[in-house]
């Protein structure tokens, strides 16, 4: 077996865990926005109008993790390891809000008394998102410690925490109407706001401390890249706004989707050839040829199945919703 | 703290959210398969009894789905967080089984549930019908998969250490691993003979307390029939899986058994029914033996050799041998209980030809299914004990060490992970009980009739199940 063919199936690979990490990304990162959205909302009507709106695919939604996880965990074992270890806490946290969360939304449907299972879900919505932003920001700094890490971590949480609201907030345009639309068209300009700046913030701060910097961004090909990328979601983040105002359906969920695709499309450029940037390539994580081939007959053949029955799922529930008698 | 410590926090930490999880993918395979069948019986016989079999049993799912599914998440990455030796080590074939999992087994059984519990009205009655299917098929192929990857740590297969690592040689020898057929008969098997009862013992139940007793004896005849064929088949398989063990894990066979000497050739070795296995000094304090039954069960033959634990290295020794003794006693005993129940109830059906009157005067044995309810969720967990905890000191069995496949972590930071899950675990299984209670309480709606088709644009024409 060639080299050349082994690196070839290892960036495959890669270009398939990216593509599971944005379609968990964009499915639950909505889901786990309309949650954090609902701390802000104070009518238990409108709430429950929420949780209705992703009642019936926030399972399959959190199952892209779990798909992602199984992935990552055959095809690149090595890289598996060291991030669910060196990450105990933030994973331990994310585990927690989605336990929270996902009870929160399935049992408080039959509750008589809704107001704590609704904070148990905003919050566990909450926890998770934010731990999913630590992840995130540990492995752009390269698992580095110290202060400058440690801040530019936290704006990594604060970022994807204010994405994930951008596209619940955008989602609930979609699926709601009345004084709910509204306030979501309110919520969507807010979060879209703060998902810019951070994004600026943690672009200018992966140029100053991350090893993406010197490792890939000197690269002038990466840089022009990178640079249509950074085009493309001003772009989006314009059609976001554009789309808001002008009170259309549709399309702002649409371009909040193609603003986190620029995004993750952007980071899988910067990390490439490295899973870990200065601390684990692709192909030192990977596994042996054997298994990658066996694994993609085995998973890359179902992913369009998938895609395709969890899209016949979203069409099935298509349209506005309502309040369910009670 | 000393390394020991360490494994020992991840290995309660697993042992801990294993034995929860556990409880709530077993009902959903066998439920889903249920509503199948009762859903199946409907477009058939066009009998919108069991339209109301459907919705009723449904709701059970949905609160049961829900913890299976949270209580899952942790089992997908504690792999990674607390054995990441095990994960380096073995990830080529456990991490591509559990890729498998995902993709084919538990996406399917996600994709198609929400379509299954909320979208009568929104589909066609054969949509819904196949929606069913989609979630009890994929609910078996995931149990299916994750007995693939535990079988082949009970008894790994197809492949090789390179650098350190195993690779896959041969998937087929890795995929069907000895302990492969054993292992994922004997569970499923287990998973449908739970819900079984958890059937039959709920309808039992209300035929006890003279409730809706027409709707629920024609659920508690449907569970009956094929409790007459799974327990029996379980027994067997529950014999083929011990036979197995002796072959492959001879350790874990003798751990069981509490035998601690080889049988000399020419002689059998003797079955100890009750005993206290004394590990320390390797041999039972007291025991209760039958001659030359254990070489009968371990091997089939009368004159079969059965090592004992004492002729083992006391560091390829499972600990725990008392409760790997009377963990699979307590397995195998409520294995024999729910034959016994199964044939004396077909016994008593046939004597009264099923007659309502007839069977609800047999208070004795409704009540003996009810309190039989509880059961096979023990029976399921003694035997996870008695495979795990009897595989030890291995992870992988003969190639990895458990000690070796911890992560050393700070102590601390376990500990306080594990009392966050038996916190939730806390809340989780009250708060199901109490919704189950009120499920029970509430009982089915028998004026319940299918929804007609509607287009889903038109809002509020599917409206769910409203619970007041």
């Amino acid at each position: 077996m060639s080299a050349l063919s082994h690196a070839t199936l290892t960036s495959a690979w890669f270009g398939l865990i990216g593509l599971m990490l944005v379609l968990y990304v964009v499915t639950d990162g909505f889901d786990l926005g309309v949650g954090i959205l609902s701390l802000m909302t104070r009518e238990e009507r409108d709430r429950s109008l929420m949780i209705q709106s992703i009642g019936h695919v926030w399972d399959a939604n959190e199952t892209w993790l779990v798909v992602l996880g199984g992935a990552l965990f055959g095809a690149f074992p090595a890289a598996y390891a060291l991030l669910l270890s060196t990450l105990y806490i933030p994973v331990m946290a994310m585990i927690a809000g989605l336990i929270l969360r996902g009870a929160a939304i399935e049992f408080r449907h039959p509750a008589h008394y809704k107001r704590a299972w609704d904070i148990a879900f905003g919050v566990g919505s909450a926890i998770a998102a934010l731990a999913q932003g630590v992840i995130l920001g540990r492995v752009i700094t390269g698992l580095a410690p110290g202060l400058a890490s440690g801040v530019f971590v936290a704006l990594t949480a604060l970022g994807v925490a204010s994405g994930y609201a951008l596209l619940g907030a955008t989602y609930l345009v979609k699926k709601t109407s009345g004084p709910l639309e509204h306030a979501a068209r309110r919520y969507a300009l807010g979060a879209a706001a703060t998902t810019v700046t951070a994004a600026i913030l943690l672009t200018a701060g992966t140029r100053i401390i991350s090893p993406i910097s010197h490792l890939r961004w000197s690269d002038p090909t990466v840089f022009q890249a990178l640079l249509m990328l950074g085009v493309v979601s001003a772009l989006a983040f314009a059609g976001v706004v554009w789309a808001v105002l002008t009170r259309r359906t549709h399309a702002p969920f649409r371009a909040a989707v193609l603003l986190f695709i620029s995004s993750f499309a952007g980071l899988a450029l910067s990390l490439f050839p490295d899973l870990v940037p200065g601390r684990l390539s692709l192909s030192q994580a990977a596994s042996s040829h054997a298994t990658l081939v066996f694994m993609m007959v085995g998973i890359g053949l179902m992913m369009p199945i998938m895609m395709g029955y969890n899209f016949y799922q979203y069409f099935v529930f298509r349209g506005k919703i309502q309040l369910e008698a009670h | 703290m000393a390394i020991n410590d360490i494994v020992n926090l991840s290995r309660g930490q697993f042992a801990m959210t294993a034995i929860f999880h556990i409880i709530w993918p077993i009902l959903t395979i066998s439920l889903s398969a249920f509503l199948l069948l009762v859903e199946t019986l409907w477009i058939r016989t066009n009998d919108v009894m069991y339209y109301r079999h459907a919705r009723f049993w449904a709701k059970l799912l949905v609160l049961n789905f829900a913890v299976g599914v949270v209580s899952g998440i942790p089992m997908e990455f504690q792999f990674g967080t607390n054995w990441e030796g095990f994960s380096r080590y073995t990830g080529e074939f456990v991490g591509n089984i559990l890729g498998f999992e995902g993709t084919m087994a538990f996406m399917l059984e996600a994709g198609f549930i929400g379509v299954m519990l909320y979208g009568w009205g929104r589909v066609p009655r054969g949509v819904h019908w196949f929606a069913t299917a989609m979630v009890a098929f994929g609910s078996s192929l995931s149990a299916f998969w994750i007995m693939v990857a535990n079988s082949w740590m009970q008894s790994p297969a197809g492949v090789a250490v390179v650098d350190g690592r195993l690779v896959v040689t041969d998937y087929l020898a890795a995929i069907f691993n000895p302990d492969m057929i054993w292992g994922v008969t004997h569970m499923w098997v287990g998973a449908l003979e739970t819900g079984a009862f958890v059937i039959a013992g709920i309808s039992a139940f209300y035929l006890y307390r003279r409730r809706y007793a027409d709707f629920f004896l024609r659920s508690f005849k449907l569970a009956l029939i094929a409790l007459l064929v799974i327990a029996p088949l379980q027994i067997w398989l529950g014999d083929s899986s011990g036979f197995e063990v002796f072959r492959t894990q001879p350790a874990k066979g003798a751990a069981i058994e509490g035998d601690w000497h080889t049988n000399a050739p020419g002689s059998g070795a003797p079955w100890a029914l009750l005993a206290w296995p004394d590990q320390a000094q390797q041999k039972n304090d007291w025991a209760l033996e039958l001659p030359t039954m254990l070489s009968v069960l371990g091997t089939h033959s009368l004159t079969g050799k059965i090592t004992g634990l004492a002729d083992i290295p006391r560091a390829d020794q499972p600990p725990m041998v008392p409760l790997l003794f009377y963990a699979f006693r307590v397995m195998a005993g409520i294995g024999f209980w729910f034959m016994v129940l199964a044939f004396w109830s077909a016994w008593i059906w046939r004597k009264t030809r099923g007659r309502l009157t007839d069977m609800l005067r047999q208070r004795k044995l409704l009540l003996a299914w009810t309190l039989s309810i509880p059961l096979p969720y023990i029976a399921v967990e003694s035997g996870w004990i008695v495979r795990e905890v009897g595989r030890q000191p291995w992870v992988v069995y003969g190639l990895l060490r458990t000690r070796d496949a911890a992560t050393l972590l700070p102590a601390g930071t376990i500990a306080t992970s594990m009392v966050m899950f038996a916190f939730f675990y806390a809340i989780l299984i009250a708060t199901f009980g109490f919704f189950a209670y009120k499920w029970l309480k509430k009982g089915p709606d028998l004026g319940a009739l299918p929804p007609a088709f509607a287009a889903p644009t038109r809002p509020g024409v599917a409206r769910l199940e409203t619970q007041s």
